[in-house]
């Protein structure tokens, strides 16, 4: 009845909604059906193999790095900027000299492009003329293989990470301090409360939810990782820093046109 | 109400007048255009030096046949690949002329998606010129022998070559290098003796480029990826030891040589802080001679690979023009493929942008002999050049090859689990 009732309305939604279904759901189960066939799309030849892409793949040495490496990547990433960005926007919530300022400067990194802040870091990070081992070696200590070190190489992209992306979770989270009513905060320290109890047991918990949801949106862009990596280490040395991205497109766009692409997205 | 009337039949008389004289202005042009009769070739090329060369190509081309027009896409590698496959997989006839990078070609031949070259040879009663360089030519032929039928012509005849400082060999007391073992010995010296100066800088980052690397040691020592029936012949005792060599002459590079792309050995090369250079493109080597690019200028001599149990052994790595099957406009592409591979243009794209011939004709001008002092030593590493194996299956041979060789690089496997590696995992693809 409530169908009928409304059909006129589904009659017109109709054409939308079947563009959008031909446009998303469509590609994604024809990915889905050709990951069970090993395809060659130059030949046009077609051969069911059930889950062997998915065996294959899983038990690829290449990809069990790259997951973890990813996950990796992710985790400590997420954990640091979310944790330094809370830090400072603790920090801005005070007032110091200079602070608007300052708070144009710690927002610098985001609004560069991937490329540039790798470009940067990359120079840096140069074993001979970076600036870091220049430091080091003025400090009387060994230059440091940032990028070419394989124990090092996945570290050095997380600290670029990070450089650039706490600002992220600091803005975030500054403004949902500031949208704290202040009368919380003066009733606590009027009753004597001290500034990291007032953190630790009203501040954060009444942040907590915007905390997770900026841990939530880092930890969807960072298991996305790849223009650092190509651009600083192309997934090397080794397989240290390659993540799913990376693999992805060394199987599905350097390797083959169509290939393994399917088994891969699903 | 009189003058109204002849108002009107003015009116009329220009109408049709304007009418008539339009008809006849339409014919005209008509009548033009059928005498000429206008064509466009749509050519997938290549970006950078390629493109430009093509471009040159197609502006002289159209000054004599002013009838045909030109729209050139200048594409990278992969977006080359991608267009190429998908527009010739659909036989939609898009493309007139494509580039073919030569390890790719085998792909292109096996499902007929070329025009039989040969067959157009003998309707036109031509003869393919032996002015091209065999290597090269034969490149384009599929069954990849001197029989087999031809689908692409050489466009650019690009080869791997071998760079070494003839100071520093001179100042330690050696020769040109023949054999990679009188190389390596070189190497150590120059190493050990020479502040700021690394024995040998190649590309080790994975992949392409470390296999680009390693393939004339390997090929030298009579290593093969695939043998004569397709059979994955990559761990052999062959192998090894060319790999273990590979291995040895890696200690000799600068620290995180397994990061270095060809921005990095460029500089190298440039900078004056690589003693050995095994892999050097002639691309790579044009300001070489530029004092204000080089701080190497006369010191530097570029030439084929030294040899060891076989010959030297460089990689080929020509670019191929082919006519898709699915092309409507044959003759008129086939007549520009004439043209753009004839030695006029040849010469022409050489001294204008630097493109490597394919015909050994212009290796031989003098003009172009002095402008690249290294013309006769990339002649010579072309007739002695080698191919990647003719298989659809390299990319995804030369990525695992290119993998556990810098995993090998590292430290982190020998030159025996390396190539047992390579092997078992080439055989899981290949099956």
């Amino acid at each position: 009845m409530h169908f009928r009732r409304n059909s006129f309305y589904y009659f017109l939604i109709a054409p939308s909604l079947l563009l959008m279904l031909w446009l998303t759901v469509y590609p994604v189960l024809n990915v889905l059906m050709l990951s069970f066939f090993d395809y060659n799309y130059i030949a046009d030849v077609r051969l069911f193999i059930g889950f062997d892409n998915f065996k294959q793949i899983v038990s690829s040495k290449l990809f069990q790095d790259s997951f973890f490496n990813t996950l990796i990547f992710s985790l400590v990433a997420t954990l640091f900027e979310v944790g330094l960005g809370l830090l400072l926007a603790l920090v801005f919530d005070g007032e110091f000299f200079k602070k608007k300022q300052f708070m144009t400067l710690m927002i610098f990194p985001m609004m560069l492009s991937t490329m540039v802040v790798s470009a940067i870091f990359k120079t840096l990070y140069h074993q001979d003329i970076g600036l870091f081992n220049y430091l080091l070696t003025q400090l009387g200590l060994q230059p440091v293989g940032w990028l070419i070190n394989p124990s090092c190489a996945l570290s050095s992209i997380i600290l670029v990470d990070i450089w650039q992306w706490t600002p992220f979770a600091f803005i975030l989270l500054q403004a949902s301090l500031q949208s704290i009513p202040q009368e919380i905060f003066e009733a606590a320290r009027i009753d004597g409360t001290r500034y990291p109890q007032i953190v630790m047991r009203i501040t954060i918990p009444i942040l907590f939810g915007q905390i997770m949801l900026v841990a939530m949106l880092r930890t969807i862009d960072t298991f996305k990782l790849f223009g650092k990596v190509y651009a600083l280490t192309q997934g090397g040395p080794g397989n240290a820093t390659e993540t799913l991205s990376t693999f992805i497109y060394r199987e599905g766009f350097l390797i083959s046109i169509l290939g393994v692409l399917q088994r891969l997205l699903c | 109400m009189k003058s109204n009337t002849k108002h009107m039949a003015r009116m009329w008389v220009s109408v049709v007048l304007s009418m008539a004289l339009t008809g006849v202005l339409f014919a005209a042009g008509a009548k033009e255009s059928v005498g000429l009769k206008q064509i466009t070739l749509t050519i997938a090329g290549r970006d950078g030096a390629y493109g430009d060369s093509l471009q040159l190509a197609a502006d002289e081309y159209q000054k004599l046949h002013p009838e045909v027009s030109f729209e050139i896409l200048k594409l990278s590698g992969a977006n080359l690949f991608e267009k190429t496959v998908i527009d010739l997989r659909s036989k939609t006839g898009t493309y007139d002329l494509i580039l073919i990078d030569d390890p790719n070609a085998p792909q292109y031949q096996e499902v007929n998606w070329l025009a039989d070259l040969d067959a157009m040879y003998a309707k036109k009663g031509l003869q393919v010129d032996s002015d091209f360089i065999k290597p090269a030519l034969d490149l384009g032929r599929y069954p990849y022998n001197e029989k087999g039928t031809l689908f692409a012509l050489p466009f650019a005849g690009n080869v791997e070559l071998f760079a070494y400082r003839t100071d520093l060999f001179e100042k330690y007391g050696f020769g040109e290098p023949q054999t990679w073992t009188e190389l390596l010995k070189a190497v150590k010296t120059i190493d050990a003796k020479e502040a700021g100066v690394d024995g040998v800088v190649f590309r080790g980052a994975k992949g392409n480029p470390i296999v680009t690397a390693f393939m004339p040691i390997f090929w030298a020592f009579g290593g093969k990826v695939l043998d004569e029936d397709g059979k994955v012949t990559i761990n052999s005792p062959e192998g090894i030891k060319a790999l273990k060599y590979f291995l040895e002459m890696a200690k000799y590079a600068p620290l995180g040589v397994t990061m270095y792309q060809s921005a990095q050995v460029r500089d190298a090369l440039y900078g004056g802080t690589a003693a050995v250079v095994p892999e050097v493109w002639p691309g790579w080597i044009g300001n070489l001679e530029n004092p204000q690019e080089s701080h190497v200028v006369g010191k530097v001599k570029v030439t084929k690979h030294p040899g060891e149990v076989v010959k030297s052994s460089p990689m080929i790595g020509a670019w191929l023009v082919a006519i898709p099957e699915s092309s409507k406009q044959h003759e008129a592409a086939f007549d520009f493929m004439l043209f753009l591979t004839g030695y006029e243009m040849q010469l022409a794209m050489s001294d204008a942008y630097g493109l490597p011939p394919s015909r050994s004709s212009v290796y031989k001008v003098e003009s172009q002999r002095v402008k690249y002092p290294w013309y006769d030593a990339q002649l010579d590493a072309l007739i002695n050049s080698v191919a990647r194996p003719r298989s659809i299956k390299w990319k995804e041979i030369e990525d695992i090859l290119g993998g556990v060789l810098q995993v090998a690089i590292m430290g982190q496997m020998s030159a025996e689990q390396a190539l047992a590696s390579a092997q078992q995992s080439v055989e899981d693809m290949v099956r």
